[in-house]
């Protein structure tokens, strides 16, 4: 056993040394400490608040109301209206199958629905409101809400959606709303496109004026936490959303719908065709229809498979917008350019008559009149009165076909119209050059005699028609459509044709309406009620022919129209204007496979026009936001 | 000044002295601060759970209290139960940590718990205190012209080896190098003679190096160097330096006010009622909060280091000096990784994280510290 041994006096000195020294090492330590909280909270602090306001707030978008369309006397054509819809919140329930099972219980959810849904709760975080279901009725809505409690993660709310009232007479100007896709982001750079429930105008006016229609989008200076949940608002008035303006349009609500209701038949639905109406002085489209309409709301809804079916399956092709965007031959509609440029040219003496027979020879083919046995004498008058083909085989062969479609596009055919809306075509007015360009062969004179009849490779809309029409009109100016009421009135080119010419035009076009034997002659008197009495309309008829009929049934006598399937009819093609004496309104109308164009496209020309000039002798002078029209 | 009764050597109350007595003569500047540093944990903790009392504030408070008492009871125990008590304390806590090799709990990927259905029980937490109880026994026992014998060594380091090893296993290097450096401080302050030390640092200077590379495969020191240094796993501990410094440094001068630190309500920082509490300080007590809290900490190692020049007996200097050691490690490693100077290794700040085996056994540790001063007058047997 060791003895125990006191401790030596220096072992303590040497712990009380060596301690000093740890705590002075601990004093530097703590120093270091000091100083670099020090350099982070004094030095670096301006730095690191940055940091964390940047942690800390987040702008969230405010959405813009978007601006309503409306016609030129004010009335909502497209608006904004309570949209009640649905969302989940995933990470609020446990079970999202289940809870989207009991919703399609009360609102029933397709395949297509529970698969965009299950992508986008993929896509997004878990606190992040997902579509379920939107512009769900409201007994459906309110039923939900019932049963709000036994769904877990859904909320309810009421938001805004698009409108389209009037039946869809309007779908094909106006066109709809929708998700903005890739491209449209890739195009347009404003954060807004990529907001889930934020819409886009996809189509027609929505589109072309989105710009005004869309506004500015505000900011909500949000602070969220690191998982990007709101903790709270922080409301600044200066970043409230510009909401979008309001856009007017020329069309008069009422009368489009007059035009489309004149569309009805008793058996086979909606005519197909489309319908235009024109100020011959300012250019301001009134009507601008197509037939039969689809229901825009359907789009801004989501389209069923079943909807997207029929639409594509109606050979009557709804979604297709005829007024602009569909290609007919003139047919004896054309007669008037033809005629305009044989008195332009100088070339032909309008009272030098030509026999019709009956049919035309060019080398060893036959052109025939639309009348088997023949017009007799006609002299220029009395050919577009009557239509007589074979007059105008004749004197185009003397004219030729580059005054003929010179004169043509100058009336305003062969040229798309910017009318703010895309999809319009630009029609065919032919000539060597184009055969040429298109067909890789040379014009021929056979070329010339169906071309001036407005048959062959000659195309028109319903649009350029009435163009045409307007412009013949007007006399003095080159008129030009407008669809969108803007800050200045049109300048438009002069039209460059002898007033007198013009007026001889006219003149014939009123005998065909006004003059026994005149091809619409049996619709006069003009029928218009009592308020417009005495108000004439001039105008031309057109049979648009889309078969080619064999000399066998010539022999044989040809069908009659009504006995046709209805792919087969005739095209029926009216343009007029009225007054006779000062014009007002011009008008251009194409049946598809309407049959003779004194029947259908005359009937509803007369009285959309007659319907017309009523509406604007009672009309109001347009209230117009910005007083552009004063 | 305070010879009140015989039996006493100097002015020092010995083990004879009423309870009443001892209490009296209790250092109560020490437990005073002691629980204000607890305080103000439980203050840091309502504000870190943002303002909800059940969320750890009022169990961090039930814990200061508790672990009060365990202090003043520790302290009234004479200093000769303590010495006499130093190797069973560390052999329970060798048999804890054997215990948590086989039926310890896992909690984020570690193996650093026993539950003992009641309460659950960090024995890496006791085996703190325990090392330097068995270390200052050790060396207390250990004749001064051993010291620096080559065997009085290894029966030091083989001392610190078990324990290491064995929280080394959990995996926990944070501990295992806070053991590490407390034992060698100890050795130090036992009065190892430089020659031993300079060997030694030469050896790690050498040795370390060359078991790392030749030692350990290359996964194995990938993983060794995450650990030691977390920010290069870039997804991690990266981000929660950077949100930590955020925090502190858009405290500012005077702090975004109690309750109001954005980082805070935001839950930028990650882990900021237990080892990240200090950022909550910064942010809303700003660099004058920051500071004050520091100067209490160097208050109370400043405190104790005074404790332990008025002992006498070897084995009560080393207790409080070691014990102190790793109070201040604790501090230094979590301030250190708070304000991005150290690597992330989960340290909590002492008194202030909310934790339960670390307050009871940091404040046992003063139990400890407040005994060996207050029998300072009591002389120990050595039986190296």
């Amino acid at each position: 056993m060791p003895p125990i041994l006191p401790q030596k006096e220096t072992d303590r000195n040497v712990i009380t040394r060596r301690t000093a020294v740890l705590g002075f090492g601990a004093i530097g330590v703590f120093g270091v400490l000091a100083a670099r909280l020090y350099q982070l909270q004094v030095l670096q602090a301006e730095n690191y608040k940055t940091l964390s306001d940047n942690n800390r707030f987040n702008f969230n978008m405010l959405m813009p109301e978007r601006g309503e369309i409306r016609d030129r006397f004010g009335k909502a054509l497209a608006r904004n209206v309570q949209n009640f819809r649905l969302v989940m919140i995933p990470e609020r329930t446990a079970e999202i199958g289940k809870t989207l099972d009991r919703v399609s219980r009360i609102s029933f959810l397709s395949p297509g629905q529970r698969e965009r849904i299950e992508k986008d709760i993929q896509q997004n975080p878990k606190f992040v409101p997902i579509l379920v279901k939107d512009n769900i009725d409201w007994e459906t809505f309110s039923a939900l809400n019932m049963r709000l409690h036994a769904l877990p993660g859904i909320v309810s709310e009421a938001g805004q959606g698009r409108a389209y009232p009037r039946n869809g007479v309007f779908s094909h100007v106006l066109g709809y709303i929708g998700r903005a896709g890739s491209k449209d982001i890739e195009a347009d750079n404003d954060p807004l496109l990529k907001q889930p429930t934020f819409r886009i105008g996809k189509t027609g006016v929505e589109a072309a004026e989105e710009k005004i229609l869309r506004g500015a989008s505000g900011r909500l200076k949000v602070e969220v936490n690191a998982r990007g949940r709101i903790v709270r608002e922080w409301p600044d008035p200066t970043t409230r959303a510009t909401a979008g303006k309001d856009v007017w349009l020329t069309l008069d609500a009422e009368l489009q719908e007059f035009a489309a209701k004149q569309f009805a038949t008793e058996d086979e639905g909606d005519d197909s065709g489309g319908v235009c109406v024109i100020d011959i002085i300012t250019g301001e489209l009134r009507a601008l229809l197509s037939m039969p309409t689809f229901d825009a709301n359907l789009f801004v809804s989501g389209l069923t498979q079943s909807d997207m079916d029929r639409m594509n399956s109606d050979p009557k092709r709804p979604q297709y917008n005829k007024a602009i965007a569909g290609g007919y031959p003139p047919a004896s509609t054309f007669k008037m350019a033809v005629m305009l440029a044989a008195l332009e040219t100088n070339l032909i003496n309008p009272a030098k008559r030509v026999y019709c027979s009956g049919k035309t020879q060019l080398g060893n083919r036959t052109f025939h009149c639309w009348k088997r046995r023949g017009h007799g004498q006609m002299d220029m008058r009395d050919a577009l009165k009557h239509s007589c083909d074979t007059y105008f085989y004749e004197i185009s062969q003397i004219i030729g076909i580059d005054a003929i479609a010179n004169v043509a596009r100058r009336l305003g055919l062969g040229k798309s119209y910017d009318i703010s809306i895309g999809g319009g075509i630009s029609g065919i007015v032919p000539d060597g050059d184009w055969k040429q360009q298109r067909l890789g062969t040379g014009w021929r004179m056979g070329d010339t005699l169906n071309a001036s009849i407005g048959q062959g490779f000659v195309l028109a809309t319903p649009l350029q028609l009435a163009i045409m029409t307007a412009r013949i009109a007007n006399t003095i100016d080159a008129v030009v459509p407008q669809l969108v009421i803007g800050q200045t009135l049109p300048k438009f080119e002069p039209l460059d044709f002898d007033p007198a010419h013009l007026a001889y035009v006219r003149d014939a076009m009123w005998a065909v309406t006004s003059e026994p034997g005149g091809t619409a002659y049996r619709h006069h008197p003009f029928g218009m009620d009592a308020s417009v009495n005495g108000m004439q309309l001039a105008g031309k008829t057109g049979t648009g022919q889309v078969r080619g009929i064999s000399a066998a049934e010539r022999i044989s006598g040809i069908r009659k129209n009504e006995k046709l399937p209805w792919k087969l009819r005739d095209h029926s093609i009216f343009v007029g204007f009225a007054p006779f004496d000062r014009p007002r309104f011009a008008i251009g109308t194409i049946v598809e496979h309407g049959g003779s164009g004194a029947k259908r496209a005359a009937d509803i020309s007369r009285a959309v026009l007659g319907e017309a000039l009523r509406r604007d002798g009672m009309a109001e002078t347009p209230v117009v936001e910005t007083g552009s029209l004063n | 000044m305070i010879a009140r009764s015989g039996g006493f050597r100097g002015a020092v109350p010995a083990s004879g002295g009423s309870l009443t007595t001892k209490l009296f003569e209790i250092n109560w500047f020490l437990p005073t601060l002691v629980g204000v540093l607890g305080l103000v944990g439980v203050t840091m903790i309502f504000a870190a759970t943002d303002g909800a009392w059940r969320l750890g504030a009022l169990q961090h408070f039930i814990r200061v209290g508790a672990g009060g008492l365990v202090m003043l009871i520790v302290a009234m125990i004479d200093i000769r139960i303590w010495y006499r008590l130093a190797y069973p304390i560390y052999a329970i806590g060798l048999i804890l940590l054997i215990g948590v090799e086989f039926v310890g709990v896992e909690v984020n990927g570690s193996v650093r718990w026993l539950d003992f259905g009641i309460a659950r029980l960090q024995p890496s937490e006791i085996m703190k205190p325990a090392i330097v109880l068995a270390l200052a026994r050790y060396y207390h026992d250990l004749p001064s012209h051993r010291i620096n014998h080559i065997v009085g060594l290894i029966g030091a380091l083989i001392l610190m080896a078990l324990p290491m090893s064995l929280i080394l296993r959990q995996p926990d290097l944070g501990t295992t190098l806070l053991l590490g450096t407390t034992g060698v401080i100890v050795i130090y302050l036992a009065g190892i003679s430089w020659r031993v030390i300079g060997f030694a640092t030469l050896f790690a200077a050498v040795g370390i190096p060359l078991f790392f590379k030749f030692g350990l495969k290359a996964y194995q020191q990938e993983r060794l160097l995450t650990f030691l240094d977390p920010s290069r796993d870039p997804t991690g501990a990266s981000y929660h330096i950077t949100q930590s410094k955020i925090a502190l440094g858009s405290g500012g001068v005077n702090g975004k006010g109690f309750m109001q630190g954005t980082q805070r309500q935001g839950e930028y920082v990650p882990e900021n009622r237990t080892d990240f509490i200090f950022t909550v300080i910064g942010e809303e007590f700003g660099l004058v909060g920051g500071l004050l809290t520091i100067a209490m900490y160097m208050t109370v190692i400043g405190m104790c280091i005074w404790l332990s020049l008025k002992c006498k007996e070897m084995f009560a200097k080393l207790l409080i000096l070691g014990l102190t050691t790793t109070f201040t490690l604790y501090i230094f490693i979590n301030l250190g990784m708070v304000m991005g100077l150290a690597p992330v290794v989960g340290v909590p700040l002492p008194l202030i994280s909310y934790g339960g085996t670390v307050i009871l056994a940091v404040m046992g540790g003063f139990g400890l510290i407040l005994s060996a001063h207050l029998h300072r007058g009591v002389e120990l047997p050595r039986s190296g």
